[in-house]
């Protein structure tokens, strides 16, 4: 699937509409996934992954086949998240919040009644969530690289610029934090409550 | 002689060890600690449930399929390297403001590419826009929706 990645944007470049289609279709989601999370709003997130593809688009004549075309784009998409936690000075993250009327449609259904092991995953994602809100940017974006994304310590490595004995240190120091942050809250640890 | 004597594994290499980041050489020494010291698997187990913990995270979705959406504006902008002349969706517009929207963009996304001060020009190409959405109905569904509550989530 990635290798077609590089070939559709290289078809994209000369103009292909309907290859770039394809990258939209295959990378919307994750970019809209990090970028959400970064801003905490789903209008702000919808905005800026639209934005992200139509400075791809834009920018794709810069694009060099040697780099791979998912770690380009995701440089875009931070960039632009970056950008925009600058601008608006943003310095609070806004948690995202369910009760938010209107989103329904994009949500996952959920009717039944939570057993109670679901409602103790409720409260530890809503720990997560805050732990996400109060980090610094910096050690937020790692975090959904690394254990959203999925990235390899090289690929983060390549989509914030920084070495890999960075990515290292600083995602080391991001989980550190994110724990505090749970027992700040919670006042307990993660594994607690599995022991 | 047994762990306690040793240094404790650092945060950087426990975290590096949960995500198979370590060299052959550095594995073997973690995992030769961590089988002799509660207090340093104990932090590997709190790393690796926090990871656990994303896994858990509600997924979100774009919700309706965005090349649709934006199709129409990379018409709009000029393309990098056009090889055929696309009638696109100009065609659709009235002369003068197919011509007026596509200066409107063009401006928008150098502005856009410069950084700074995007965003204002860019909402002035979207109002040339919204009477005839290409990809209307996503638009519609998903664009314009989020549109009516834009700010809902700033306190
Ligand atoms: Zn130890």
């Amino acid at each position: 699937m990635d290798d077609a990645d590089e070939e559709l944007a290289a078809r994209a470049q000369t103009g292909d509409r309907q290859a770039f289609a394809l990258l939209v279709r295959r990378h919307q989601e994750r970019v809209f996934r990090f970028v959400l999370r970064m801003l905490g709003s789903r209008d702000e997130a919808m905005d800026l992954t639209q934005d992200t593809f139509l400075k791809a688009w834009n920018a794709l004549p810069a694009w060099q086949p040697e780099a791979r075309f998912a770690t380009w784009l995701f440089q875009i998409a931070r960039n632009a998240t970056l950008d925009l936690l600058r601008r608006r000075q943003l310095v609070e993250f806004v948690p995202l919040d369910a009760d938010t009327p209107g989103e329904a449609a994009c949500e996952p259904r959920d009717g039944a009644p939570l057993p109670e092991e679901r409602l103790a995953d409720r409260q530890r994602i809503g720990l997560l969530e805050r732990a996400l809100a109060a980090l610094p940017a910096e050690q937020r974006e790692i975090l959904l690289l690394r254990e959203l994304e999925d990235m390899s310590y090289a690929e983060i490595a390549a989509t914030l610029g920084i070495h890999e004995g960075t990515v290292k240190s600083r995602l080391a120091r991001a989980r550190a934090a994110a724990l505090a942050h749970y027992r700040h809250h919670a006042g307990e640890s993660p594994d607690e409550r599995r022991a | 002689m047994n762990a306690a004597h040793e240094a404790h594994i650092t945060d950087n290499d426990l975290s590096a060890h949960l995500d198979a980041e370590l060299d052959a050489a550095a594995q073997r020494r973690v995992e030769g600690h961590l089988a002799a010291c509660p207090r340093c698997a104990a932090r590997l187990a709190d790393f690796a449930a926090l990871s656990a913990d994303f896994d858990r995270l509600p997924q979100e979705s774009f919700g309706c399929d965005l090349a649709g959406v934006i199709a129409g504006r990379l018409a709009a902008v000029a393309p990098p390297r056009p090889r055929i002349p696309a009638p696109g969706w100009r065609g659709l517009l009235p002369l003068g403001l197919g011509a007026a929207a596509s200066v409107a963009l063009g401006i928008a996304m150098g502005a856009a590419l410069l950084g700074g001060g995007a965003a204002l020009p860019r909402m002035t190409a979207m109002s040339v826009f919204d009477p005839i959405p290409p990809g209307g109905l996503c638009l519609d569904a998903c664009y314009a929706r989020g549109a009516d509550k834009t700010g809902a989530f700033i306190k």
